[in-house]
Formats: C-alpha cells, structure tokens, sequence
C-alpha cells in the first residue's frame, strides 16, 4: 500500500527557501519595537526546544513583537523572503510543536500578555497570545467566572499555545477542550495579512474556519487575540480518591458510573508505580502499595452533585474498592491534585528516564489495552507506570529506562511507540492532548490514510502555499519519517518545579 | 439508481461511501447534496445542479457502542431515528433542532449548523462532531478527526465541515459524541417582554444553576421559558432559587411533563417556516438581545413588512420572521441585518419564497477572511462543483456553460 499520494509528495514538498543574513535581521528590526530581536548565540539556545527536550534546532534569529501590526509585518518579511517561521509561546508542549527549524525564525508572543478586555455580563474575555492559561481564570476569578481548559502546565502555558494544539486538561472530560471555548480569533495568515475568524456569535455564516486553526500546531498561521469564553463556577465541587484491587475493577467502576449516566468533571486512574512515585515527590495521601486509584470529581448545582457523589461511592464499593477517601475541603483537594499532577515529573523519583506517550483508546478496551501493556512491559524487561484521564480513554504510559545502559533508550523508544501503535490498533488516536508536532508526525500514517494526508496537505496549502508557517509539523515529510528522537529530558522549568506534565 | 424529473436533474441515490465518491468522479457539472431538503434554501439559491446525491441511502448504524457514548452513522439519518435508537440505551445525541421532526438528517445538520434550545447546555453540532467521512467533488474521499472523543491528531475536519453548507463537499459519515438522558427536567415559564428576558438571561448565566434551555417567544405576549434538567435532587433543588431569580412566585409558572413539552413545541414554532414568510438567523453577544429586537421593529417600521421575533437570549441566537410585499421584506432583512452586523452580529438568511430572491444579497457583506475561504475552497473544490452559488458572492462561481478550470 502506498503510504503518500504523488499529489501529497508535492505539497509538501519543501521549496527553495532564503537565507536570515544581515540585511533581512536590519529589515525585521525596523518593524519589531525596541528589544524585540534576539540573535545572540547564547541567547538563541533557549529557543532550540519545547518540552519534547530531545529535539534540538538552533533557530538563526528570534522575534518578539509587541504587537498585531508588529507580527503581521514580520511575517509579511518572511513571506517575501521565504524564510519558514515558528510561533512559540512558553515553550511547554510536549510534542515538539515549536522546534523551530534550521535557517527559520522564531515569532516569540510572550511580549503579548495582555487581557485586553473582560465583559462580565457575555462571559467571556479578550487576551494577548502570552497570557497564561490560568491568568485568565486569575483575573475573572473576581466574577465567579473561570476559563475551563486546564492543561497541567496551566500556570506557564499560553493561551495562544492552547490555541495551536486545542489543549485540554483533566475537566474537558465534562467541559471539552480550548475549540469548545475560543469564539474569535485575529489571524496572521501567512502572507502577513491579519483576519478575524469567529466573530461575537457562536456562529458564522460558512465554514468553521477558527475550527480549523484551532489544534493547528501554528502550522496555518499565528493567533495574535483570542476571545475566550468563561463558564461560571459550579456551586459545588466534591472529590474522592478510590483505591482498587486492580485496574480492571477500576476500569469497572468507570464503566458503572458512565452507565449510571453520571458525567464527572474528571475522572483519573493512576497505577501501583504511579502512585509510588507520586508519594514519593509530593505525599499527596495516595494508597502506597494499591494497585490502583481512581481520582473523580463531580461538579455542577449543590443537590445534584450531592445525590451523585452518594452514588460514585456506592459504584466504587460494589466494584471491589478497598479504600474511599474523600476531600473534605478545597484544601484537601487541591492535595489530591497536586499528587495527580505531579506524576509525570515525579517519574523522576523511581527512574532516572522515561518517555511519556499520550495514546487513546475507547474506553471500554481499557482492561485489555492494560494487559496487552503490561505483556509488552513484561516482555521488553522494562517498567511501565500509568497514568490515564480514565474517563475518556487518554493513556499517557510513562516508558520507565536508564540511558546509562547501553540500547536501553531504543528499546524503551521502540516500546513506546509501539504502545502508540497499539491504541491506533485499538481504535483510538496517536494523540489525545499533547499534540502531533514534529514527534509524531511519521505516526499520522498509522492513523490516516494516503487520501486523508493528502486532503489535510490541501488545506494546509489553502492556508500556505509557500509552505514557510511552522514546518515539518503535523504532516509527515516522507523524507524525514525513520528519523527518531532523543530520550525525554526534563524542562528545566519542570526540574526546577515550576510546572507539573499531563 | 438515477432518476430524472421534469427538468431533467439527475438524482443519485448512492448506497456506500465508494459508490459515492465513483458518482462524482464520474461525472462533472454542479452538484447538490441533500439530505431529507429541510434546509435546501438556507443562504444562497445554488444553481441549478446537473446532479443531486441524496444520502436517503447512507443512512445505517456504522458503530454503536454505548459504553463508550460514541456512535458512527451514515450521514442520511434522520435525527429522530438516530435518537429512538440511542433512547433504548438511555442515551441521546444533545441535539433538539426544531427541524428534527421534519426528517433532517444528522448530515445535513453539520453542513448547516442547525440547533435546538438545549445547545445552551450541551453545545452545538460543531462541540458533538468528533469524526467525519468527507467525499470531495473529484472523488477523494477523506476522513478527519477519529471515533474517540478525545483526539488532537490532524486537522479539524469534522468541525470545518460545520456550517459548510455543502459548498466543500458531500458529508458521507459522522462519528458523534453522545450524552446520558437526563432523568428529570422542569420548565419555568414566566411572561416577560423581549428585553426583559434578556436581562434575565444575563442573570441566569451569572447564576450557578446551570439552565439547560432559556428560550422567548413571541407567545402569549411574550414567554420566556427556561429549562432545567439533571437529576431529580438536582431539579428540584433549582426550584426556589430559579423561581426567586425569575421575579417571585407570583408570575412564574412550573411545567413538566406532556405541559412542559408543550411549551417547547410552542417555542420551536417560532423558528420554523411558514408558507411566504422569510426567516433569518442572528448571532450577537447575548446581551444585545433587546438592540436585536429593536432593529427588527424598526426594519420592519420602515418597510411596511410584518415581523416576530424568537430568541434564545443566553446563546444570542434569534431568529426573525418577514411577510410582507418581497421587495419590501429584502428592504427589512437588509436593513436589519446592517444593524445586527453593526453590533458585531452574524446573520443567515434561511428559506424565503424565491420572490425575494431578487430582493436581497443572500449572504451580505463578505468578512475579512473570505480570501482564506475562497483559497480553501479552490483546493477541496477546485471546479467550483459543489452546491455553486450558496455562499453568494463570497465564493466564485461560474454561470452554466462557463469553463470551470478558470474558477
């Protein structure tokens, strides 16, 4: 079977590209206002990478406009000149979708943090690219008013970097994900020309175009304003930690409560290493030694979240649960949490490397996805912690090694992947939130196939022609696809616990 | 199978995905998709196609599996078969368009972006879509998103196909997320003026008690209904706080059962055609509910034209009605129109009698971003086949008989 079409091949065929030289930098440092221009050696080696640590690309020059007029205009330059471009905005994503590209520029937003207006009474809030995801709950917090996508780096990611890989969290179980909640958008498009897309009504006349540029990974142009849309608080919140026996009767109980026809705010399961290593970093009150937690929290008016949370506690108890504990205050929860949320870095506790993946799977092929997991586990010689948004099917296996032995890291590499493969296998996706960057591009083709590529290349092209917004991201360079990355490496905001991963 | 009426327009009816895409890359001309044709007239008139595919034949059950509350169909299902089926599993796809019970299709639903009062709670079709199976005017066919809720991989298909109008290409299969039956609900109706259901449509939304519908209608001299649903703790613990925040006891009244569907039959009137009436759509921020009511008095004022008015305040959506003398009515959509796209509002133009065609720009000013749209449509459209003529202005489209390579 032929994995690309002929017509694939050529749109994404790289074209002649310019070079950053002297001129072009005098050029941009006309447009961008004062400090807007990085070209220091040292100082562009800060830019060489996102989250995913183990791809590295020095970009030849970095922006930082200040501006809507600031961004078009260098993109504009870049148009003219063909030099390829990346938006980046903390540099917290997990899939390389901000790697800048060899000879390109970066277009840095995080000058571009400003709420540029709240209105109470519509609910919803203007704001810059580089206001953080939970700046934005910060200051309508006042109004009863919150922003719902809470990725677990919300305290350093961006808005505009939600935007690109349509971010979702713990709650979009119940809430959805960034899409469900950005109604407008000022666009650069890759000509330089600046666009709204989405208006004041939840509808336009005509293709969803803001649909299309949400979860884009910056590879259609750069979002320089965002209308977001805040919910307000739920009355109620009550959460619980359950311990099981095993997966399985966790997964059950999941499967129970969703058959009750109860939708819980969250719903997340961490396994034995999981768990161990969660107490280890942070001594969130989990079970040391369970097989299994489920972490579920109901939200919503008082009454309701009452009657419910009564019945979660039944559901877990007839599936064999050991221990219930329950949140007795915010603080409490905010405990359980912080324990859930540090499990990725807390990795670092019970081995010195691991590579996080982020597969998804219907949930009902929980049980058996597990066990297949475990046999692969077991048959690699290699640990495999768990850790899944258990509600809607989004496993982030976290591939336990030491690039001290030597092949340890391709062999934890390869079964990494190949758990990836697995929940393709399974019906699911290759990414369920951290997005496809330049990490798993060359697995598009397990899920999509020669026809599917080609129509997303054609809307790519719809957007850039000349192929310089972000590129190498998303779409498979068939050039490219064999090429693998580096083991993970910390972010060193992550090793200094500034920010938490999943 | 290929039938032929009187002004001799094919119309296929094709039985799979591949019979689909054979069809249209056989064959060349405009084409139109349809549905069960509630919404055939909905923007633009198309022109005149040399082939209409009907999806009445893709229309199974393609996946089904309730505990992952996720089903695939072919898009020709009707709405209300879709949810007798998911109803045996206490489940339903979150979705009330008042054209449900005229047979539309979940298909023809995306492509148009219709929706019902519970879209205050559960979203549009754009929050529902998580996969789709598109078949492009030269055959290609492409399918987006996936069949688990959760997915980030590609290019957002499914939701780009939102609102499309069939003007990017045939809808052939949809992959939906679905959500539980409530098990209990009540409606609060009180009789309110516009503007005064406005105001308490902004309160309801700063309140925490999660309102699943607030709907006004020019019923009765003006009701405003709002909904809740859950769980029967759930509703009936809204009671007194919903009542209070409505205006007192005195003047609100609670429905539930055959009482309370009543009402929502009433509403949903409001948003449907009647014969020579013209209907158009505006979306504004919720709290311009009474400036969109205004206008719509005004426009009407000044033409001589007969108007009402339906609104779901808190999503900002409302829809008017015209009657009058056609070049009148096209004076009022215009006019009214300019106002609601003044405020920042959008606005579709649905089904006229083609009287008024003549009478008023179908789809308005175009915005800032029709160079992307038409860009976009150039590469999934090249020849400008589907449903030519929908999108008006905004999209190229040659007369019959013009050569369609220069589109």
């Amino acid at each position: 079977m032929t994995t690309y079409t002929e017509e694939y091949r050529e749109l994404v065929a790289e074209t002649p590209r310019g070079a950053v030289t002297a001129a072009f930098r005098e050029e941009v440092a006309a447009v961008v206002s004062p400090g807007g221009l990085i070209s220091e050696p040292a100082q562009l080696h800060t830019y060489e990478c996102d989250g995913l640590t183990g791809y590295r690309v020095t970009p030849a020059l970095v922006v930082l406009p200040a501006t809507t007029e600031e961004v078009a205009a260098v993109v504009r330059l870049c148009a003219r000149h063909r030099i390829p471009f990346v938006a980046r905005g903390a540099g917290t994503g997990l899939s390389g979708g901000a790697l800048p590209v060899a000879d390109g520029i970066v277009i840095g937003l995080a000058r571009m943090r400003k709420m540029l207006s709240v209105d109470v009474d519509n609910q919803r809030a203007v704001v810059q690219p580089g206001v953080t995801n939970a700046g934005i709950s910060a200051a309508v917090g006042g109004h009863d008013l919150y922003f719902a996508p809470d990725p677990s780096s919300q305290i350093v990611c961006t808005i505009g970097g939600n935007v690109a890989e349509n971010s979702g969290g713990a709650h979009c179980l119940k809430y959805g994900f960034t899409t469900n909640h950005v109604l407008a958008l000022t666009f650069v498009t890759p000509d330089g020309d600046v666009v709204t897309l989405g208006g004041d009504s939840t509808d336009q006349l005509g293709p969803d175009l803001r649909a299309v540029v949400l979860g884009s990974e910056g590879t259609l142009g750069i979002v320089t304003e965002i209308t977001v849309r805040l919910l307000r608080r739920p009355e109620a919140v009550r959460t619980l930690v359950a311990d099981f026996p095993d997966a399985e009767q966790a997964g059950n109980a999941v499967s129970d409560l969703v058959a009750a026809g109860i939708v819980p705010a969250a719903v997340e399961m961490l396994d034995e290493l999981a768990i161990e290593a969660c107490e280890k970093a942070v001594q969130a009150g989990y079970t040391l030694g369970s097989p299994a937690a489920l972490v579920v929290e109901l939200d919503g008016v008082e009454a309701e979240v009452e009657e419910e949370f009564e019945r979660v506690q039944e559901i877990c108890r007839r599936n064999a649960s050991t221990h219930i504990r329950i949140a007795g205050d915010p603080v409490e929860r905010a405990k359980v949490w912080k324990g859930r949320k540090a499990a990725f870095a807390a990795m670092g506790r019970i081995s010195p490397d691991y590579f996080v993946q982020d597969g998804v799977i219907p949930r009902t092929k929980l049980g058996s996805t597990l066990t297949r997991i475990r046999e692969m586990s077991d048959a690699a010689g290699l640990r495999v912690a768990n850790v899944f948004h258990a509600g809607d099917g989004n496993l982030h296996p976290l591939v336990l090694y030491d690039a001290a032995v030597p092949g340890q890291a391709e062999q934890a590499e390869h079964l990494a992947t190949a758990i990836v493969e697995l929940c393709v296998e399974q019906g699911g996706s290759i990414t369920g939130e951290h997005g496809v960057g330049s990490d798993k591009a060359c697995s598009m083709v397990k899920m999509f196939g020669p026809d599917d590529l080609t129509v997303m290349a054609r809307i790519r092209a719809a957007f850039d022609p000349q192929g310089l917004c972000n590129p190498g991201k998303v779409l498979p360079t068939p050039r490219l696809c064999g090429e693998r990355p580096g083991p993970y490496r910390p972010h060193p905001l992550e090793s200094a616990g500034i920010i938490e991963r999943l | 199978m290929t039938l032929v009426n009187s002004t001799s327009v094919a119309v296929e009816r094709p039985e799979s995905v591949t019979e689909a895409a054979d069809l249209l890359r056989g064959t060349d001309g405009p084409l139109l998709f349809r549905g069960a044709g509630t919404k055939q007239a909905w923007a633009g008139r198309p022109v005149e196609p040399a082939l209409v595919v009907e999806t009445g034949r893709l229309s199974s059950v393609l996946a089904y599996n309730p505990a992952d509350m996720t089903v695939a169909v072919g898009a020709g299902m009707p709405l209300r078969d879709l949810q007798d089926l998911l109803g045996e599993k206490g489940q339903w796809l979150a979705l009330d368009p008042s054209t449900e019970s005229a047979g539309a299709t979940v298909g023809g639903l995306l492509g148009t972006g219709d929706s019902g009062p519970r879209r205050l709670r559960y979203g549009a079709l754009r929050d529902l879509v998580i996969g789709v199976t598109l078949v492009l005017s030269d055959g290609t066919v492409a399918r987006g998103g996936g069949t688990v809720i959760k997915n980030v991989a590609g290019y957002d298909l499914p939701k780009l196909l939102y609102g499309s109008l069939g003007t990017l290409g045939l809808v052939a299969e949809v992959v939906l997320r679905l959500h539980p039956r409530p098990a209990a609900t009540a409606t609060a109706t009180v009789q309110v003026p516009v503007d005064e259901a406005g105001e308490l449509a902004l309160r309801l939304a700063a309140s925490p008690l999660e309102p699943a519908a607030v709907d006004w209608g020019d019923v009765d001299g003006g009701l405003l209904a709002v909904r809740f649903e859950g769980t029967p703790a759930g509703v009936e613990g809204r009671r007194s706080a919903a009542g209070e925040l409505l205006g007192g006891a005195a003047g609100v009244e609670w429905r539930t059962g055959a009482d309370e569907e009543t009402v929502w039959q009433r509403l949903a009137e409001g948003h449907r055609p009647e014969e020579e009436e013209t209907l158009a759509v505006a979306g504004t921020l919720p709290g311009r509910t009474a400036d969109v009511a205004w206008a719509l008095s005004e426009a009407a004022e000044a033409s001589g034209v007969r108007t009402a008015l339906a609104s779901r305040p808190a999503l900002g959506l409302h829809t008017a009605r015209f009657a009058g003398a056609p070049a009148a009515v096209g004076a009022a959509v215009t006019a009214w129109r300019e106002r609601v796209l003044a405020m920042g509002g959008s606005v579709l133009l649905r089904d006229r009698p083609a009287a008024v065609d003549a009478e008023v720009d179908a789809v308005g000013p175009p915005p800032s971003s029709v160079g992307l749209l038409r860009s976009l449509h150039r590469r999934l459209d090249p020849h400008g086949r589907c449903a030519p003529g929908r999108l008006g202005s905004w999209l190229p489209h040659p007369a019959p008989g013009e050569d369609r390579d220069r589109s």
